[in-house]
């Protein structure tokens, strides 16, 4: 498994991490905090899946 | 897939195709397929139980079985669910009044629970999922009920067709990618279903669907991007795409850290 692809793998895993704390605290209706975090998740989503295409053909 | 052989016979003077035709259906006799022969076979008000029968559940038996429901709601819901039982059972002599007793047993009795119990109606005792799934239920048994039923051809024996050639081979690994992305979105929806509110709640729910689906998504993706024809500087761009997406998610992540040390 090259390098870039474990990579990827551990911003899904943080990024799951980040959705999961964020709706939490959605639920807790603390909206700031699950704000953030989803963000934080979209980002790492986002991100790895970038990482994982990028120089693909087509 | 099950096809009726009628559309799948060609002619007698294209044999190339006729041949590529037996080649890709297997025949095989409705016996084998019990149940669906069975479900073809049903009249249109029959196969509208199915569904009347969801909304029941759904809309009616909650409502009469709700604390402090007088005695009528609950004959009246059990006379609903007759109805269905016996229009499925008087279509073979009777159609046209088999269809009467079905929709205007069901929704006759289901309107005498619900007048009789009004408060099961009130926006503080009426879930939303419920709600929700409620209005598909009889949304579903309208359909149903007014629809011509679907009838397999009468001379024509079921056929099989054979398994569909994938265009490309499941890579090893593969799976447990999509399997972890799968247990990771179930995972997101146990959280939040506590939530007294019930906008929270659904805010909550729509939320966790989003993000698990995107979850599920990125990882079918990082999956099969595993395999992909890369161009010659594919390095390079990974490297580059690396590093911005990284800085991107180190900036939001220290971002949030100021923003907090700061308060």
């Amino acid at each position: 498994m090259h390098a870039f692809d474990v990579i990827a793998v551990l911003m899904i895993i943080g990024a799951a991490a980040a959705f999961g704390v964020g709706a939490s605290a959605l639920a807790r209706a603390d909206d700031l905090v699950a704000a953030y975090w989803l963000v934080v998740g979209v980002v790492s989503v986002r991100g790895a899946v970038q990482i994982a295409r990028s120089g693909v053909r087509g | 897939m099950v096809a009726a052989t009628d559309d799948l016979s060609d002619p007698p003077d294209s044999a190339p195709s006729s041949s590529r035709a037996s080649e890709a259906t297997v025949p095989i006799r409705a016996q084998s397929f019990a149940p669906l022969a069975r479900l073809g076979e049903l009249g249109s008000v029959a196969q509208a139980s199915v569904p009347g029968l969801y909304a029941w559940a759904v809309t009616v038996s909650p409502a009469a079985w709700s604390k402090g429901a007088p005695w009528v709601a609950k004959v009246a819901a059990i006379a609903g669910l007759l109805s269905l039982a016996g229009s499925a059972a008087l279509e073979a002599r009777s159609p046209r009044r088999a269809r009467a007793v079905s929709v205007w047993g069901l929704g006759l009795t289901s309107s005498i629970v619900w007048l009789a119990t009004p408060a099961s109606l009130a926006p503080t005792h009426l879930d939303a999922a419920r709600g929700i799934t409620g209005i598909v239920g009889w949304a579903l048994f309208a359909y149903a009920a007014a629809a011509p039923a679907l009838k397999r051809p009468a001379d024509s024996p079921l056929q099989l067709e054979a398994a569909l050639k994938p265009r490309a081979k499941t890579r090893r690994g593969d799976m447990i990618y999509v399997a972890a992305g799968a247990i990771v979105a179930f995972a997101l929806q146990l959280v939040g279903w506590r939530v007294l509110v019930p906008e929270r709640a659904l805010l909550v729910r729509l939320t966790t669907l989003a993000v698990g689906i995107a979850v599920l998504g990125a990882s079918t993706d990082v999956a099969l991007a595993r395999h992909a024809k890369r161009l010659p500087v594919a390095g390079r761009l990974r490297r580059r795409v690396f590093v911005t997406w990284t800085l991107a998610a180190a900036f939001v992540l220290l971002a949030g850290l100021l923003f907090w040390a700061v308060q």
